[in-house]
């Protein structure tokens, strides 16, 4: 069955009923792309498209507030740079006038660049449900495994939010400049008392916030000693694979040296 | 091109193509749609689970538009929903119901092509042709947002159409000819 709400909580019924059986469809970018190569069934679609309430990009309360099916092409003009530059790399101008901020964590691929972004900025996912409202939790939290979050059966995103004031860099490693998934990717920003936080892509089997380089350089202070010490702790913390597109041990390598690599940005452009 | 992008696009797969247009056609038509295409109003009955690829080829008969990956990578289905390039493979046909829909059949104004078409033709920026509809409504999207792109912004916004036959290098000078920065930039083009 093809569902097709008018708004928001047409949209959070249909959800409810039908629950995991209900599938959301945003962009489709992933999902038709799932069914197309038979990796995935999907009995009842419920469209977002013409839900006008997902689309909403706004200023709220300290925070940009980005509606689930706001779609890449917009926030390569953000001012958060890490999420602009990791928009303007998805796939190519098709691809990010169609796929969504919504749908990109919903597939919670590891290589997913926005979300990472999103992870290094702080953000804040909000989730709605009819039986229970809303409810905000950090992004990075939200993930539990390949193509799996925590979010329940009856629930949609409804918006991310990302906090003002954190100066962000993001970096991609890609086979080629466009339309190229990510071989390792990672962001990161620091916020006004100069603390930092990272994101690493296609490393681990979900996009990783790397907590324990965080902490490091949060308690030591950033400088070229604790970028070492952070590349380092990044590379013993990462899990990567193998596969067509490049070995672990170079992920696991380029996972540190990017990591030294933004956060030498983010301490020469500190003040500036 | 790489070597994975020419897999992409050998693996036009003719089967693939030929069972979605059976499904087209056999499936009961259930769903009203009503969108623009091409400045008209049209009202077609649709399989809700199709592509906006299959209504615009199989239900409306407008062939312009090519698939061959049929998975977002090669774009050769592009064409514009509301001014915007998407690939038309990864729209789900109700998705565009009250919004417009311009297909390469949709570019030229009476008799007239439109200035990208006639530079294609000009600059020799065709060889077998099939990604040539997908191309041109990029270049026309990107004109009609920036009228006077330089190269580099020119390749960009071609960055998600693939050609397998030719080396890029006449689509780009194309697109910048069709262009009111017209020759002056494509002296400084340079080749890839
Ligand atoms: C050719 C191509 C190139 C690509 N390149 C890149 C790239 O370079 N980098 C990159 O990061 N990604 C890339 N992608 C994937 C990228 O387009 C997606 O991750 C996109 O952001 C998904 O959004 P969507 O709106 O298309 O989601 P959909 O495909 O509509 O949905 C994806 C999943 O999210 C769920 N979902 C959708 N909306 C919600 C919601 N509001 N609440 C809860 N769940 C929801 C769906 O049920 C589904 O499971 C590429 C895709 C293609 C086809
Ligand atoms: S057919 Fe290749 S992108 Fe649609
Ligand atoms: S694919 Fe033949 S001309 Fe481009």
């Amino acid at each position: 069955m093809y569902f097709q709400p008018k708004n928001l909580d047409e949209a959070l019924e249909i959800k409810a009923k039908l629950g995991a059986d209900g599938t959301l469809l945003a962009g489709g970018t992933d999902l038709v792309v799932g069914i197309r190569k038979g990796r995935t069934q999907v009995s009842n679609f419920i469209d977002l498209s013409k839900v006008a309430e997902l689309g909403e990009l706004q200023e709220q309360d300290g925070f940009l507030r980005i509606g689930a099916a706001t779609v890449h092409r917009r926030l390569e003009s953000c001012a958060h740079k890490a999420l602009a530059d990791a928009a303007a790399t998805v796939g190519g101008p098709q691809i990010r006038n169609l796929g969504t901020v919504g749908g990109q964590i919903g597939t919670a691929s590891p290589a997913g660049d926005v979300s990472v972004a999103l992870i290094a900025l702080n953000a804040e996912v909000e989730l709605l449900s009819a039986a229970r409202g809303s409810r905000r939790l950090p992004l990075a939290d939200i993930f539990t495994g390949p193509g799996k979050t925590s979010i329940a059966d009856d629930e949609l995103i409804r918006a991310v939010w990302v906090p003002h004031g954190r100066r962000s860099e993001f970096y991609k490693i890609g086979k080629r400049d466009a339309v190229a998934i990510s071989v390792v990717m990672a962001a990161a920003s620091i916020g006004p008392s100069n603390d930092v936080a990272i994101g690493i892509g296609c490393v681990a089997p979900t996009p990783l916030r790397c907590r324990r380089a965080e902490d490091h350089i949060n308690s030591h202070g950033l400088d070229g000693a604790t970028i070492n010490d952070a590349a380092q702790i990044v590379r013993e913390d990462v899990s990567p694979i193998d596969d067509h597109r490049a070995g672990a041990a170079y992920r696991r390598e380029m996972a540190g040296t990017l990591t030294k690599r933004l956060l030498w940005r983010l301490l020469h452009s500190k003040g500036g | 091109m790489t070597r994975r992008q020419l897999d992409i696009f050998n693996r036009q797969d003719q089967a693939a193509i030929d069972k979605t247009a059976e499904r087209v056609r056999k499936t009961e038509a259930t769903w009203p749609l009503r969108f623009t295409v091409n400045g008209k109003p049209v009202e077609v009955a649709v399989d809700p689970e199709e592509s906006l690829y299959d209504t615009l080829r199989e239900r409306l008969r407008l062939t312009g538009t090519k698939g061959a990956c049929l998975e977002g990578e090669c774009g050769s289905c592009t064409v514009l929903l509301d001014g915007k390039p998407v690939t038309a493979c990864l729209v789900m046909a109700p998705q565009v119901a009250g919004r417009k829909v311009t297909t390469i059949e949709g570019l030229a104004a009476d008799d007239r092509l439109h200035a990208v078409q006639e530079s294609f033709i000009a600059a020799g920026a065709v060889q077998c042709g099939y990604c040539t509809p997908g191309l041109i409504v990029s270049a026309a999207a990107l004109l009609e947002e920036n009228p006077q792109p330089t190269a580099d912004q020119v390749r960009e916004a071609l960055e998600g159409n693939l050609c397998r036959c030719t080396g890029y290098t006449k689509i780009i000078d194309a697109v910048l000819d069709a262009s009111s920065s017209g020759t002056e930039d494509k002296a400084n083009a340079g080749v890839d």
